[in-house]
C-alpha cells in the first residue's frame, strides 16, 4: 500500500515537474526584476527626497525641474 | 566553384558554401551572412532569405557580388523587382547603407572615409575621458577594440562605437543605480544620452556629413566568479584582464584599453578573434543572457517601433481632435485643466488648448513629444508643458505625479488608447500616478480597445485589448473610485471604426492611496 502511494506520488510529481520549473522561472524572473525596481526608488530618494525633507519650496521646484532635465529626456 | 543564383526572396548558395559570405551591390558592401546559420538546406543548396530591413528596399537593377574567402560565388546584374531603374541604397544625406551586425539598416565604417573614421575615433576619446574624469573605469570595448587591436582600423562591416566599464560593484541593483547616476553626469556634461537598457547607454555624437556617431557604454561586473559584460556576454574574466587599464590606437588616435586586450577579446569573441568574420554573431550563455535580460531589460522594448510609427506614418495618423477628446470636454467643467497622458501626435492636447483649458502632455515617444511641442507651439507660441514619461520607469512616474500634484489648479487626466500598451507594471504606475494627481480634485478620463471582438487591435503588435473589468480593479486597488464604463463601438488609433472601444471615468478623493 505504501509502495503503491510512493510510486503515484513519483508519477504525480514527474506530470508535473515542467509546470514547476516553468513556475519557478517565472519567479526568478520576477526576482531578477526587483534590482531595477530597488535602484529607481534609491535613486529617487537620493535626488529628491532627501532635499525635499529641507522643506525649502524654490529649491523644491528646480530640483524636480534639474531632475526631469537631466534623468526623465525621452 | 558552383555558383549562386541571386532572386527577390534570398540568395542560394553551394552547399560547401559555410563560411560567411559578403554581399555588395555596385562594389558596395551591404550585408554579409553565414549560409549554415541564416538559411536553409535546399536540393539546389542553403536558401538564405534578404534581411528583412533590406527587403523592402530591393526594387530597382544593381551588380550582384557575393564573395567568400577570397573566391567570388556570384557576379553578375540583378533587376529586383523587374525594375530596370538603377537600386539606390541611400540615406537622407546620399550615404550609402549596410546592413550591420545588429540586423539595423545603418551606414558602416567600410563607407566612412577616412576623415571621419578619425572623427569617429576622436568622439570616442571624448565619450571616454568624459567617463574617466567622472569617476568610471571605462576602456574601448566589442569591435573598436577589435579593430584597433588587429590593424588600428575601424572594423569595416561596424557601424558604432563600443566602449565598456568596470563597475565596482557586485549587485545588479547597484550597477542600474550607477548607471543612472552615469546618465545625470553624461547629460551634464553636453552628451545627448539614450538609455538601453537598466546598464547600457547610446551616445550620440554629431559628425560633419550630418550623421550621428553612435557610442554605446556597456556595464561589465562581477557577480561571485562570474563576469557581465551588457549586451549579453558573460563568463570568467578576471578584473585583472580589464584593469587598470592600458592604451590602443584607433584611426591614429590613442585611446583606454583593458589592461589585457587579447585575453578580453577572446572572452567577447572566441578563441579565432584574429580572423576578420564579418558575419560573426556571438552565442551567448544561455543562463547569462537570462540573467541580464531579468535584471537590465524588458522595459522600453516599444520605444523605437512607436518613434518609427509617429515618423513613418505620419500622415496616416489624424491630426484633428478625436471623438473621444469632444466627449471629454463635454464632461468638465470649461477652463478645467487637462494632462494628456500618451499625447502621440499632440491632436487632442493642442484642441483642449485651443479650447482655452491649461494643458500638461507627456509620451513615451520621444518623437511623439516632438510632434506635439511643435503643434502646440504653433498654436501658442513656445510652450514648455510636454515631457517625456517612461511609464514603466516608477522614477518617471513618480515625478510626473508630484509635478502634477503641484499644480496651480488640480487637473484631470485624459488617456486615449493608452492603458492597452502597457504592461501591468506600468499600468500600475499609472494608477499611481492618478492618485499622487488628482486627490486635490478633477477625474481620470480612458479610452480603449475593449476585448470581446475578434477584430485585431491597431497599430499591430504595440496594442492590444484589454477587459474593462481588469482596468477597473487595477484602480480600486489604488484607491480610486470608478464612476462610469461603457462599452461600445467607437474609433480606433487610426479613427477607423472599432466594434468595442470602452471609456472609464475614475476619481480619487483625499483618502491616501493604498
Amino acid at each position: 500500500m505504501s509502495n503503491r502511494r510512493t510510486a503515484r506520488r513519483f508519477v504525480w510529481d514527474a506530470i508535473h515537474l515542467p509546470r514547476r520549473v516553468r513556475d519557478l522561472e517565472a519567479a526568478v524572473v520576477e526576482n531578477r526584476q526587483l534590482n531595477r525596481r530597488i535602484a529607481e526608488l534609491t535613486d529617487i530618494v537620493a535626488e529628491l527626497l532627501v532635499p525635499v525633507a529641507d522643506r525649502d519650496e524654490a529649491r523644491l521646484q528646480e530640483l524636480l525641474s534639474r531632475y526631469r532635465a537631466d534623468t526623465l529626456a525621452p | 566553384m558552383p555558383h549562386a543564383t541571386v532572386t527577390d526572396a534570398g540568395v542560394v548558395v553551394p552547399w560547401t558554401a559555410r563560411g560567411p559570405v559578403a554581399v555588395s551591390f555596385d562594389g558596395r558592401y551591404v550585408w554579409s551572412f553565414a549560409a549554415r546559420r541564416d538559411g536553409r538546406r535546399t536540393t539546389g543548396g542553403w536558401r538564405v532569405p534578404w534581411p528583412d530591413v533590406l527587403q523592402p528596399r530591393l526594387s530597382g537593377t544593381t551588380r550582384v557580388r557575393l564573395e567568400r574567402g577570397g573566391a567570388t560565388l556570384f557576379d553578375s546584374a540583378v533587376a529586383f523587382g523587374g525594375r530596370p531603374e538603377p537600386l539606390v541604397l541611400h540615406d537622407r544625406h546620399g550615404h550609402p547603407l549596410a546592413v550591420d551586425k545588429m540586423g539595423h539598416f545603418t551606414r558602416v565604417f567600410s563607407e566612412t572615409d577616412d576623415d571621419v573614421r578619425r572623427r569617429v575615433a576622436e568622439s570616442t576619446r571624448k565619450a571616454l575621458v568624459d567617463l574617466r574624469e567622472a569617476g568610471y573605469d571605462a576602456h574601448l570595448s566589442y569591435g573598436c577594440l577589435l579593430g584597433a587591436v588587429r590593424d588600428g582600423r575601424m572594423i569595416g562591416h561596424d557601424s558604432d562605437a563600443d566602449v565598456a566599464y568596470l563597475s565596482p560593484h557586485g549587485s545588479p541593483a547597484d550597477v542600474i543605480r550607477e548607471s543612472f547616476a552615469m546618465e545625470r553626469a553624461l547629460r551634464r556634461r553636453g552628451w545627448k544620452v539614450v538609455r538601453m537598457s537598466g546598464a547600457d547607454l547610446k551616445l550620440l555624437h554629431p559628425l560633419p556629413d550630418g550623421r550621428d556617431v553612435h557610442i554605446d557604454v556597456f556595464a561589465g561586473f562581477h557577480v561571485g566568479d562570474t563576469f557581465y559584460l551588457l549586451g549579453s556576454r558573460s563568463g570568467r574574466l578576471p578584473r585583472a584582464a580589464l584593469t587598470p587599464t592600458g592604451t590602443v590606437t584607433l584611426e591614429g588616435v590613442e585611446l583606454p584599453a583593458p589592461a589585457r586586450p587579447e585575453e578580453v577579446l577572446e572572452f567577447l569573441y572566441g578563441a579565432d578573434w584574429r580572423a576578420p568574420d564579418p558575419s560573426f554573431r556571438s552565442v551567448d550563455p544561455a543562463q547569462g543572457v537570462h540573467r541580464l535580460d531579468g535584471w537590465f531589460r524588458g522595459f522600453r522594448t516599444d520605444a523605437i517601433a512607436w518613434n518609427e510609427l509617429y515618423r513613418g506614418r505620419r500622415a496616416e495618423i489624424p491630426s484633428a481632435p478625436s471623438a473621444f477628446a469632444r466627449w471629454a470636454d463635454e464632461l468638465l467643467p470649461p477652463g478645467a485643466g487637462i494632462a494628456e497622458i500618451g499625447c502621440g501626435n499632440g491632436r487632442d492636447v493642442t484642441w483642449f488648448f485651443e479650447r482655452g483649458r491649461p494643458v500638461r502632455a507627456f509620451d513615451f515617444s520621444g518623437a511623439a513629444v516632438r510632434q506635439t511641442r511643435r503643434r502646440l507651439e504653433r498654436a501658442a507660441g513656445a510652450i514648455d508643458d510636454v515631457g517625456a514619461l517612461a511609464l514603466n520607469d516608477s522614477r518617471s512616474a513618480l515625478v510626473a505625479g508630484a509635478e502634477l500634484a503641484r499644480t496651480p489648479t488640480p487637473m484631470s487626466l485624459y488617456a486615449r488608447g493608452l492603458v492597452g500598451c502597457l504592461d501591468d507594471e506600468a499600468l500600475d504606475h499609472l494608477w499611481l500616478l492618478a492618485s499622487m494627481s488628482l486627490r486635490r480634485g478633477g477625474v481620470l478620463l480612458l479610452e480603449f480597445p475593449a476585448t470581446g471582438t475578434a477584430e485585431p487591435s491597431v497599430p499591430a503588435r504595440l496594442h492590444r485589448r484589454i477587459d474593462p473589468s481588469g482596468i477597473v480593479a487595477g484602480i480600486r486597488r489604488r484607491g480610486g473610485l470608478v464612476e462610469q464604463v461603457e462599452v461600445g463601438p467607437g474609433q480606433d488609433f487610426f479613427d477607423r471604426h472599432d466594434p468595442r472601444v470602452a471609456r472609464v471615468v475614475a476619481r480619487w478623493t483625499t483618502q491616501e492611496s493604498r
